[in-house]
């Protein structure tokens, strides 16, 4: 069940109309229900599955706080173990169906364990908070990853209607889908043709390509992350952030605290944390090494296969790169000014994704290192430029995307929210329609999918 | 030695492992409130915390370091035990 598709659509409003008119120790069981729909409506497989790990986890969680910390330690890796090895039977066997959602909930089971192990977080005593905090439909298919002690918390806070927050869920949904519709969904079949036909188009389609995929990948993805926590928001449940602007990022160690920021927190806390702690020794090295190890880690989740790891590997080194430079990028603003600087910044860390994300794309190396070698400037043609898209996409694509960078600065910089808030009704209604309208108007509503569904 | 005494020293290690001079650290500080203070840089910190003090932290211990206090009072408890 996808978030653009009619049975998505009727079991939220369903689901809304009944959570706010039932009491409220009946509304995280019909949130379960409506979880468990959602998660076995393609397939009653992918809904047994969520639910064996779920109860797995639960039940190791409770042994692993009851067991002293010399025998617990034991437990958690073999708990680790049992849930890596599902994961990656599921995962790289292809006599398997891949159940949907199963690389988020599986890595939220694991932070909860390590969590519990740590102390950070006491172990869920009821059994249906801690199953619905896995299998939460706003999430399951592609995250945020939410921390498991902090999900359960914000499960069991009461929960009545409150129109500011339903409201801004509404809000932030209806972004979602701008992000998505008015821009992924008029870029993607070009950019897509673009890759499965490397070997055939021109250098500067090559660069177009890649310097539009990322816009795509961000209007996609983050567009998915709104609709989940805008969804989640209007039953008064705060999903973690997953985005924050990444594309002003100056350094490719800040674009990792603002994209993806779910999965690239999780890697730091239990994989790059723990490594530094024991490399230490080693310096520096360490700290490099610990890099290196978490962020092709990070690119393995994505998938089997050398160029998720290529990807993974190239952002550690990228980063290794920029802890011995540091001086240059933290001077530069001295020898050409801040603006230009930070211009330059931005567009050397967006480039460096840019051109990684081509292995994250890329089905093999070989394809990839044949893409990058081949990328060229020259340019023969408009169609060169526009990878194929007619005017209508180009024009629809830039405006929105251009129309949303203002939104996103505006948002950052001023409190857009209350500036809004302060309009009289009737125009902010109005505003409202409109936006609306142009969305269906513009949209392109040929495709439900989204790019992070199959990880 | 008291607590004090403690985050002045640390303070000491800030200025020298983040390059910055104007780094005032307070029992509340976080990494959210000095610039340069992140997870790149923490476990720089941590090595020179460590050697200072003589102390060696448990991956456990490190975890549970959220603020200055913290980490104070870890150096505090390695030192007394």
């Amino acid at each position: 069940m996808l978030f653009l598709s009619v049975s998505f659509v009727t079991l939220f409003v369903v689901c809304f109309v009944l959570y706010y008119i039932l009491p409220d120790k009946y509304r995280n069981p019909l949130l379960l229900v409506a979880s468990a729909i959602f998660a076995g409506y393609a397939n009653w497989m992918f809904l047994l599955v969520a639910l064996a790990i779920s109860l797995f986890t639960y039940g190791a969680g409770r042994l692993i706080e009851r067991t002293n910390e010399n025998k617990a330690i034991y437990l958690l890796l073999g708990s680790i173990a049992a849930l890596v090895a599902t994961w990656i039977s599921f995962r790289y066997a292809t006599s398997f169906i891949f159940p949907l959602g199963i690389s988020f909930y599986t890595f939220q089971a694991i932070g909860y364990l390590i969590d519990i192990y740590w102390g950070e977080t006491k172990a869920e005593r009821n059994v249906a908070t801690f199953t619905l905090s896995m299998l939460f439909f706003m999430k399951f298919l592609s995250g945020p990853i939410e921390r498991g002690g902090d999900m359960c918390a914000e499960l069991k806070k009461p929960k009545n209607f409150d129109y500011e927050q339903v409201v801004s869920g509404m809000k932030l949904m209806f972004l979602g889908m701008f992000k998505k519709l008015l821009i992924a969904n008029q870029i993607a079949p070009y950019t897509q043709g673009i890759f499965d036909s490397v070997h055939e188009v021109s250098g500067l389609q090559l660069l177009m390509t890649c310097l539009l995929y990322p816009i795509e990948l961000y209007a996609d993805f983050s567009g998915y992350t709104d609709i989940a926590l805008g969804g989640a928001r209007m039953f008064g449940i705060n999903l973690t952030l997953n985005f924050n602007r990444p594309f002003v990022a100056k350094s490719t160690s800040d674009f990792w605290r603002r994209w993806h920021m779910s999965l690239s927190f999780w890697v730091r806390d239990y994989i790059y944390v723990p490594l530094t702690a024991e490399l230490r020794n080693l310096k520096q090295w360490g700290v490099f090494l610990s890099l290196i190890i978490t962020f092709t880690v990070l690119g393995v989740w994505h998938g089997a296969g050398w160029t998720f790891a290529l990807y993974g590997l190239i952002q550690g080194m990228i980063l290794c790169y920029e802890m011995k430079v540091k001086f240059l990028r933290d001077n530069l603003h001295k020898v050409v000014g801040r603006p230009i600087a930070d211009i330059l910044l931005i567009l050397r860390t967006y480039s460096l994704f840019a051109l990684s994300l081509i292995f994250f794309k890329m089905s093999t190396v070989s394809d990839a290192i044949y893409y990058i070698s081949h990328i060229s400037f020259e340019a023969q043609s408009w169609r060169d430029i526009n990878i194929g898209m007619p005017d209508h996409n180009c024009a629809v694509a830039g405006a929105s995307l251009l129309a949303l960078w203002i939104f996103e600065y505006l948002n950052a910089n001023y409190d857009l929210g209350k500036s809004i808030g302060k309009l009289p009704a009737f125009v902010k209604w109005i505003g409202y329609f409109v936006l609306v309208f142009i969305v269906f108007l513009f949209g392109k509503f040929d495709t439900e999918s989204f790019i992070y569904i199959q990880f | 030695m008291t607590k004090q005494e403690v985050i002045v020293q640390v303070e000491r290690i800030f200025h020298e492992v983040l390059n910055k001079t104007d780094i005032i650290l307070t029992e509340t500080t976080t990494a959210k409130d000095v610039e340069g203070w992140d997870s790149l840089t923490n476990m720089g910190i941590i090595v020179k915390v460590e050697e200072t003090f003589g102390c060696r932290f448990k991956l456990r211990e490190i975890i549970k370091m959220k603020n200055i206090g913290d980490l104070c009072d870890a150096i505090l408890n390695q030192k007394n035990s």
